[in-house]
């Protein structure tokens, strides 16, 4: 009841966080040096067209006006239309999202795994060769750029070893998968569709992979940390010196411990992830929103922009919302 | 500390997921798209693969932005009623710009005083719906383009078209076009705005707030052309299949084409090289050079009239002065950057009328490299250094190489230049201004003629005018020229152009880098397309 209490206010608390990141994108946006309109013009276009055109996307109103529009659509689920492709932005964004959503969870909860096993694992062998093995793994997931680990997967996985797909597109159009969510894998569970699920899980797989050693180091960084942190405190060495089991200790005093502080680091990573797939999407041919919201952005795109921006807010605060009881769940200390 | 037998289970446990995912993954790749089975059976002769850059922002050719992939498909799925034909320069097959014909239509004809045009539809052409295509369908269109007041409505001011009243319904299959005064750019301005949509179905989506359908039109793709879009999967691929009704010459060689998104180039090159895809529209640079070498693969060159230039502003400092022009142009290292940029695969050129356009004349662009003569030229404005920044487009490394050499050289001769690269939106909105001292530019015109290089690019206002440069002599020739139909006397008038902006040089012509298209062995039929829109109807690919 008091966990519910507390996501009630937090969701509450999203309302002025929401506007206020509404505001700030309509504004900033148009104070960026560029005009979309003239993009969308012929080389023959006079200035009489481009005012017919702007008015045709409503800038040719006051900016008070415009952001009214724009803030009575929102309501309405009304994102505003895209000057680039004359499409609803609330249709293109739902096309868009699903492919980057599922990568990224899977991504993310792949790594999240991953960091628990091999930072609780790592710690237990601290300054040993095993720990030292990973601490430069994780270095190196750090250190190399996404676009050409990217790159490097697909060279190796795709083009010398043929074990996965051409990196074209995430699922064989001929699967005929019914597009319901835009994530493919879900889509084609969902429709009960054998071959479509097999293609989409193999296509996932060097871009989740790629994703996953990108935001494995972080992660693993933090647990490992704690880990060991957990593994000097007084409490973890009374416990041992009572002659617990291994997997008592383990389960009872290291684990739970540790994975404290990795809700708020995980929430972080796949925020950020969210915002910023758009390398591994072009590397991968992925057409996601990551390459959508950056599109929209450099040419301009108004409503896109706006959208796009608010999506990765709404993303970041419900994670931080999830997180948040996660963190409460797993330490008793914390009171919400 | 740790016992071993907790942590190795865990270990066992985590490797086992991590394998699972993916065997699965691997397998169910193996199961359909493993590369090497594709490559070595190859595709069936009756489908063409084709990777692209980027999917289209939209399926409506009225309202879409400049987008190269969107315009290049419009060609090949949108009923155009004439085109260019086809004519062989060298090795290559380029579209014909002087012989414009009809294709969907059967016929497009001017009256003695070539002021009203008569476009005559062929009976019995239909579109995926069923309906047939009739003069309902090309008025409906026409009034739309001029409603969009976009692309079509800017181009048909040209040729003296300006309102839908204009274009009349004469029969069921017979519409006239009342230009307001003759043009001898007409067939080629309509050979890249004729195209019709289907009306009655358009109607259909039509409401009081969408009269024009644009949101249903922005989704789904128009009918009757040379393809029939059978398959479009959102940013992937799109299928077309071949109108088997198409009652023109020339229809489409291969029944199904499949058009993938692929937009790094490298993932191009790796696809082509494997046999995946047929036809890479997006590779440039060292890439195409390694391809040349690649078994199996080969890569078609023909000459193109891309020009690469650097457009000086007129109106801004330092290139205000027609001195410090000629001292750029003389200072631009031209073959340096044919060899370093283009690894010798352009053509140098003498006018800015690009090579190949009717007209032409080498006296048009009479500099080359010379410090020296720079130096003298500089001298001559009074000035001995200069500086002014250069813009280039943001993630373009053609126009980055050139930029960086130009630099250079240009500094030897006194001009310091500060390069800046920006965005498409910046740089759109500082052209719109004309607020840019010193630019690159890279792109071909749509229509092979001076009339229509002077329309866009050298009247005052033209929007491809960046240089902001303006000319009364030109105004009154391009005025001239409307109305001037005679070939000998368009060419005088020509000549006349190009001397005057020979004097002038609002530009430097850096060169005409020709165009590469590396495709499969098999792969067939290409033909050159002089506006820069691939024809597919002339691929063909062999078993």
């Amino acid at each position: 009841m008091r966990i519910l209490r507390f996501v009630g206010r937090r969701l509450l608390q999203l309302i002025p966080v929401l506007l206020g990141v509404v505001v700030l994108t309509f504004l900033l946006v148009r104070v960026l040096p560029g005009d979309p309109i003239r993009s969308i013009l012929g080389p023959n276009a006079t200035e009489a067209d481009a005012a017919a055109a702007r008015a045709r996307f409503g800038l040719d109103q006051p900016l008070w006006k415009q952001f009214l529009d724009y803030l009575g659509g929102l309501f309405t689920g009304n994102f505003g239309t895209s000057i680039q492709s004359g499409s609803p932005v609330s249709g293109e964004m739902a096309l868009r999202l699903g492919p980057t959503l599922e990568l990224v969870v899977i991504a993310v909860a792949i790594a999240v795994v991953l960091a628990i096993w091999l930072g609780i694992w790592s710690a237990r062998r601290a300054d040993r060769l095993g720990d030292h093995t990973v601490r430069i793994f994780a270095l190196f997931g750090n250190s190399i750029p996404e676009f050409w680990l990217g790159l490097v997967l697909i060279l190796v996985g795709y083009a010398a070893l043929g074990w996965f797909p051409a990196p074209s597109g995430r699922v064989d159009p001929d699967t005929n998968l019914t597009p319901l969510t835009g994530a493919d894998l879900v889509d084609a569970v969902l429709t009960g569709n054998g071959p479509a699920m097999a293609s989409a899980a193999a296509h996932l797989v060097l871009p989740v992979l790629t994703l996953v050693i990108g935001v494995l180091a972080p992660l693993l960084r933090s647990v490992r940390a704690s880990a060991l942190e957990v593994l000097h405190s007084e409490a973890y060495a009374a416990a041992a010196a009572h002659g617990l089991p291994e997997r008592t200790l383990l389960r009872g005093y290291l684990r739970r411990a540790t994975l404290v502080r990795l809700p708020s680091l995980a929430a972080l990573v796949f925020g950020t992830a969210i915002g910023s797939t758009v390398l591994v999407e072009y590397v991968y041919s992925w057409q996601g929103f990551g390459q959508w919201a950056l599109r929209g952005l450099l040419y301009r795109d108004y409503p896109v922009v706006q959208a796009s921006v608010l999506i990765i807010a709404l993303c970041y605060v419900l994670i931080f919302l999830i997180a948040d009881v996660v963190h409460a769940v797993l330490d008793p200390r914390v009171r919400i | 500390m740790a016992p071993p037998n907790i942590s190795r289970r865990g270990l066992l446990q985590l490797g086992g997921s991590v394998a699972l995912l993916m065997t699965a993954g691997a397998c169910a790749a193996g199961s359909k798209s493993d590369p090497k089975s594709g490559a070595s059976a190859g595709p069936a002769a009756s489908t063409l693969r084709i990777a692209v850059s980027s999917y289209l922002s939209s399926w409506d050719q009225d309202f879409v932005g400049f987008d190269l992939t969107a315009l290049m498909l419009f060609k090949n799925v949108y009923p155009y009623m004439i085109d260019y034909g086809v004519t062989t320069a060298g090795d290559s097959q380029i579209l014909d710009t002087a012989n414009i014909t009809p294709t969907f239509a059967e016929s497009f004809e001017p009256d003695s005083e070539q002021k009203v045009w008569t476009l005559k539809l062929r009976q019995g052409v239909k579109f995926a719906s069923g309906n047939e295509m009739k003069a309902a369908d090309v008025k409906w269109s026409k009034d739309r383009a001029f409603a969009a007041q976009a692309n079509v409505a800017g181009i048909y001011r040209t040729i003296g078209l300006t309102k839908a009243e204009q274009v009349v319904v004469k029969d069921d299959y017979t519409v006239e076009f009342h230009q307001e005064f003759p043009s001898a750019l007409t067939r080629q301005i309509q050979a890249i705005s004729l195209y019709v949509f289907d009306s009655v179905e358009a109607k259909k989506h039509a409401t009081d707030a969408d009269p024009w359908a644009k949101e249903w039109f922005a989704k789904n793709a128009p009918t009757g052309g040379y393809f029939n879009v059978s398959k479009a999967t959102q940013g992937q691929e799109i299928e077309l299949s071949a109108n088997t009704g198409y009652p023109g010459p020339d229809g489409a060689k291969t029944p199904t084409i499949r058009i993938s998104v692929v937009p790094a180039a490298a993932n191009q090159r790796l696809q082509l090289q494997a046999g995946d895809i047929d036809v890479a529209l997006g590779i440039t640079g060292q890439d195409l050079q390694d391809l040349k070498k690649v078994d199996g693969v080969k890569v078609l060159s023909a000459a193109s009239n891309n020009q690469v230039a650097i457009q000086m502003s007129v109106t801004n400092a330092p290139f205000d002065d027609v001195n410090v022009r000629k001292a750029l142009a003389y200072a631009v290292p031209y073959e340096q950057i044919i060899k370093n940029v283009y690894n010798n695969d352009a053509r140098p050129t003498k006018s800015l009328v690009p090579l190949d356009m009717p007209g032409y004349s080498e006296t048009g662009y009479p500099f080359g490299y010379d410090l020296d003569k720079a130096k003298a030229a500089l001298a001559a404005s009074g000035k001995t250094a200069v500086s002014s920044e250069l813009v280039f487009e943001a993630n373009n490394d053609e126009q980055q190489k050139i930029a960086i050499q130009v630099q250079a050289e240009a500094a030897k001769a006194g001009i310091t230049l500060k390069l800046t690269p920006l965005d498409p939106a910046t740089l759109g909105e500082r052209r719109t201004k004309k607020s840019i001292p010193l630019q690159i530019t890279t792109g071909q015109l749509w229509v092979n003629d001076v009339e229509y290089m002077l329309a866009t690019s050298f009247v005052k206002g033209a929007a491809l005018n960046y240089s902001n440069y303006s000319n009364p002599e030109i105004e009154q020739i391009y005025t001239k020229s409307h109305t001037t139909v005679d070939d000998a006397a368009r060419k005088a008038l020509w000549t006349q152009v190009q001397s005057i902006l020979a004097t002038d040089v609002p530009w430097v012509i850096i060169c005409q880098p020709n165009f590469n298209l590396p495709v499969r062995e098999k792969v067939a039929g290409w033909v050159q397309p002089m506006d820069g829109l691939a024809r597919l109807r002339y691929l063909s690919a062999s078993a």
